[in-house]
């Protein structure tokens, strides 16, 4: 009777011991990871972690840790949804550990205490991120801190229905050499719209179906005030250029004038919009790189190259042609074990390393993030990663990293909406921005 | 009668937590956000004090020459950062060298004194460079204070001497979290689009209200209480549809019907008509299928609470009536419509206050558009707080915005009651007195 409770504490104790020594040998890490704006395509964005974990996992094994890394993988197709669930969950302390999301959020999420600097937790020096273009990298920066390691890289290119270039009097050497030309500024916004009047009286497109840009508020947008010859900052100030915006405006409320653009353009169905520019439906339009893989893998568009033609967003008035890139970024959040935020720096690390990222690049047709990334076979084999590198990227431009910049853009965007639906003049939309931005930012804007 | 009036206090006691925890605390909490400027940035639970290059920028027109110096950053191979290394248990060979070959130098940038580090002889880990340079850290850039007292005493020990004026203007243009401030009401006030999105609000709950939810249910009722019993009921049922259709799928239907490539679309092709967004076309087309979709939903409530006070008419009065020769139109003019006042009153007030405060079915349809057409201020207050694109929500202005619809919403319901008298109603029938 007596024997039996010592045996029991015994065997509790011995099962303790048990427990705690294998505790202190093997270490179990749980990573989360969110990714915004994920579709099929995107996969490897959170993919390429799990990959990284594997890699970890075998280094740790060669100096004599245990370490069993479990991924838990989080895809959001759209922005709003899921930047409104990574900033709630952030602020109730319950955020994942890696955030892929868009370089703009490292300004107010930084500020805000959200996000802690990669650079603290890896060697910049090391590769492959000391081989990560330097641009990318500035992009991932803030305040001359490194908070992200880019992701994907991008632009936001024109699209031209070949065929209908064709039919306009455009003969294939034109073609060839319209890249080209919308780069030196000789093919303007001007002539966009004009070849875009001259699909829809020809009857190879439908009224409102020459010029199809995007459906939703976006970055594409800033290319288009870039190309109006407006700056976003200027000396960590953000800049509202009236006159530019004015020319932005205009330019769109002229396309629904001329019956080019469809006055209810925006707003409408994803999925028609992404149906009609991949079956010839519409004549010009912009959009990300990343729309070849849709094009050609959901909407069965098989013979991208011989329909469609892509340069940079041509100049219009007062402007440059160019084009934007709006890098994702991976991000690591706040409030976490500094050992696990740590492990989570090194899975960033190992997943951006060329061989790996090349796989989101080919798969989603972005662009490659490092120099030797062009090295690697599979993605310079791709021939669209290739010509979107070479022709686009030089030319890209970002938006700025601003904690203020989110007003900015909505307040541009909603008198953009305004003055394209015809509710309000261009003028009026142009003063009412004018105003808004003056008592919502005060001096932190320049207006001019 | 004390210990029944401690009962009831206990009895009572759920009922007033609750109250207070789900009916209340919003209407506080709404108010006190209102007054503040929180947005994404500024973070919700408070901020820090950090010296970065962006709050220098609005530093360097108060005190110029104090924000270049702070802008200075530098890692200085001092005896006292020597000392903290030591400290940290590395490698002895590692502070060796340090001392020896590195000491009095001064490194701009952080990454300049890692690349040192990392040359050493002894190469240190990544963690460990990291450690190590911040013991060499004699800058405040980039460092968050959780106080003000932290942030003054780092500047303090770097040499800044500060007045208390000027320790003011750096907490001021170093605070990274929200402040207090009536700024959310007077942007509010002088936003043109804010006055057309009041507009918008009231026309919204102008239409719904009086075409469907009183107008067309009364309507309804009528037209129900005249047909025998067994298609009244069926046709009542079939009203109540829209209403108990999960929302998004009920707007997803009218979406179908009214989209490019909808049901309109191809019934108006066979007319040679080109297929158009019916929905999005203009701001009135959104307004008419934002007015139906509510109006359909919002029909059957009214309906239903007429139909009942309808049967609860006393069938002599119709049968009288139809005695004296009256028509339809006077039996609905003399004996229904002046026996309605309260359930209308009871429905256009109920609904006047829903309207108001509903968006979802104008989010799934229009989203408010094209250009902010149909945006109401329940939805402008939404998309301000808690979606947009940028990710920056703006939680001050939302929440100012959702006050005013608190106070709207109470205002209307005391002048509905003074109007509709509402003390009559409630008063003890004579009887009793």
């Amino acid at each position: 009777m007596t024997i039996l409770p010592t045996l029991k504490s015994l065997a509790i104790a011995a099962a303790i011991l048990a427990s705690s020594s294998a505790i202190a040998l093997a270490k179990d890490v749980h990573i989360s990871v969110w990714a915004g704006g994920t579709g099929p395509n995107d996969v490897y964005r959170l993919d390429a972690i799990e990959i990284a974990a594997q890699q970890l996992q075998r280094e740790a094994a060669l100096k004599g840790e245990d370490l069993k890394i479990t991924v838990e993988k989080k895809p959001y197709s759209a922005w709003e949804d899921f930047k409104q669930a990574l900033t709630l969950a952030a602020e109730a302390k319950t955020a994942p550990n890696i955030v892929v999301s868009g370089h703009e959020d490292i300004a107010p999420w930084s500020q805000a205490g959200l996000i802690v600097p990669i650079e603290d937790y890896v060697d910049l020096d090391s590769w492959p991120l000391s081989d990560i273009y330097e641009n990318l990298l500035k992009i991932a920066s803030y305040n001359g801190t490194v908070y992200g390691i880019p992701q994907d890289a991008e632009s936001r290119p024109m699209f031209f229905w070949k065929p209908y270039m064709k039919a306009i009097g455009y003969s294939d050497a034109d073609l060839d050499a319209l890249p080209q030309s919308v780069q030196d500024g000789k093919y303007t916004m001007k002539n966009l719209l004009e070849d875009a009047k001259k699909m829809q009286d020809k009857g190879l497109v439908q009224p409102g179906y020459g010029f199809y840009p995007r459906t939703s508020n976006g970055p594409d947008y800033w290319q288009f005030y870039t190309s109006f010859g407006g700056t976003m900052e200027e000396g960590g100030k953000l800049v509202f250029d009236k006159a530019a915006m004015t020319r932005t405006y205009q330019f769109f409320a002229d396309a629904v004038k001329s019956g080019v653009t469809k006055k209810n353009h925006i707003g409408m169905p994803g999925d028609q919009w992404w149906k009609e520019v991949a079956t010839g439906k519409a004549g010009i339009w912009d959009g990300g790189t990343w729309h070849y893989a849709r094009l050609v893998n959901q909407e069965g568009l098989k013979d991208f190259f011989g329909n469609v033609i892509f340069t940079l967003i041509p100049a219009g008035e007062g402007g440059k042609a160019n084009t934007l890139t709006h890098p994702l970024v991976y991000l690591l959040t706040a409030g976490h074990d500094q050992e696990d935020t740590e492990i989570a720096a090194q899975l960033v690390k190992i997943a951006s390393e060329p061989r790996t990222n090349a796989l989101h690049a080919v798969k989603s047709a972005h662009l490659g993030i490092s120099k030797s990334e062009s090295t690697v076979d599979f993605y310079s084999a791709d021939r669209w990663t290739r010509e979107a590198t070479e022709r686009l990227l030089p030319h890209a431009n970002a938006m700025p990293n601003n904690s203020d910049f989110g007003k900015y853009w909505n307040i541009m965007w909603k008198n953009l909406e305004a003055s394209w639906t015809g509710a309000k003049t261009v003028d009026a939309a142009v003063g009412d921005a004018e105003s808004e931005l003056k008592s919502t930012l005060g001096d932190k804007i320049v207006i001019r | 009668m004390k210990s029944s009036r401690t009962l009831g206090l206990v009895m009572i006691a759920p009922a007033a937590v609750m109250i207070i925890l789900f009916f209340l605390m919003p209407v506080v909490l709404t108010a006190v956000f209102s007054m503040t400027n929180m947005t994404t940035a500024t973070g919700i639970s408070g901020g820090v004090y950090q010296i970065a290059p962006n709050s220098l920028i609005a530093l360097k027109s108060a005190m110029p020459e104090i924000a270049a110096e702070m802008a200075e950053p530098r890692y200085t191979i001092d005896e006292a950062g020597l000392t903290a290394v030591e400290g940290l248990g590395m490698a002895p060979g590692i502070v060796a060298e340090l001392r020896a070959k590195h000491t009095g130098e001064v490194f701009p940038a952080r990454r300049d004194v890692e690349r040192m580090i990392k040359d050493l002889a002894d190469r240190p880990s990544t963690r460990e460079v990291k450690q190590i340079s911040e013991q060499f850290n004699r800058s405040v850039l980039n460092t968050r204070f959780d106080s003000r007292e932290q942030l003054f005493s780092a500047l303090d020990s770097l040499g800044f001497k500060l007045t208390p004026e000027q320790q003011e203007i750096v907490a001021k243009t170093t605070y990274t979290g929200w402040t207090w401030t009536t700024e959310n009401f007077s942007r509010m006030a002088s936003s043109p689009d804010m006055a057309r999105v009041l507009f918008n609000t009231v026309l919204y709950v102008a239409l719904v209200l009086t075409l469907f939810n009183v107008g067309y249910a009364l309507l309804l009722a009528i037209w129900t209480h005249y047909m025998p019993p067994m298609p009244a009921s069926i046709f009542r049922g079939i009203w109540l549809l829209p209403r108990i259709t999960p929302v998004v799928i009920y707007v997803l239907l009218w979406k179908w019907l009214a989209w490019d490539s909808g049901f309109i679309s191809i019934l108006m092709g066979k007319f040679g008509y080109l297929p158009k967004n019916y929905l999005l076309d203009t701001a009135y087309n959104a307004w008419f299928f934002v007015v139906l979709i509510n109006g359909f939903i919002g029909a059957s409530m009214g309906m239903l609470v007429f139909s009942s006070a309808m049967k609860a008419i006393p069938k002599s009065q119709f049968y009288a009536s139809e005695v004296d020769g009256a028509s339809r139109w006077q039996q609905i003019r003399y004996i229904i419509l002046p026996q309605m006042r309260w359930p209308i009153l009871f429905v256009t007030c109920y609904q006047t206050l829903s309207l108001l405060a509903s968006f979802n079915e104008i989010l799934l349809a229009t989203n408010g558009g094209p250009g902010n057409a149909t945006e109401v201020w329940a939805l402008a207050a939404y998309h301000t707080a808690l979606r947009n694109y940028a990710g920056n929500l703006e939680y001050g202005l939302g929440a100012a915005m959702a006050l005013v619809l608190v106070v709207i919403g109470v205002t209307l319901s005391l002048l509905y009651l003074r109007v509709f008298n509402y003390g009559t109603l409630v008063a003890k029938p004579l009887i009793e007195d």
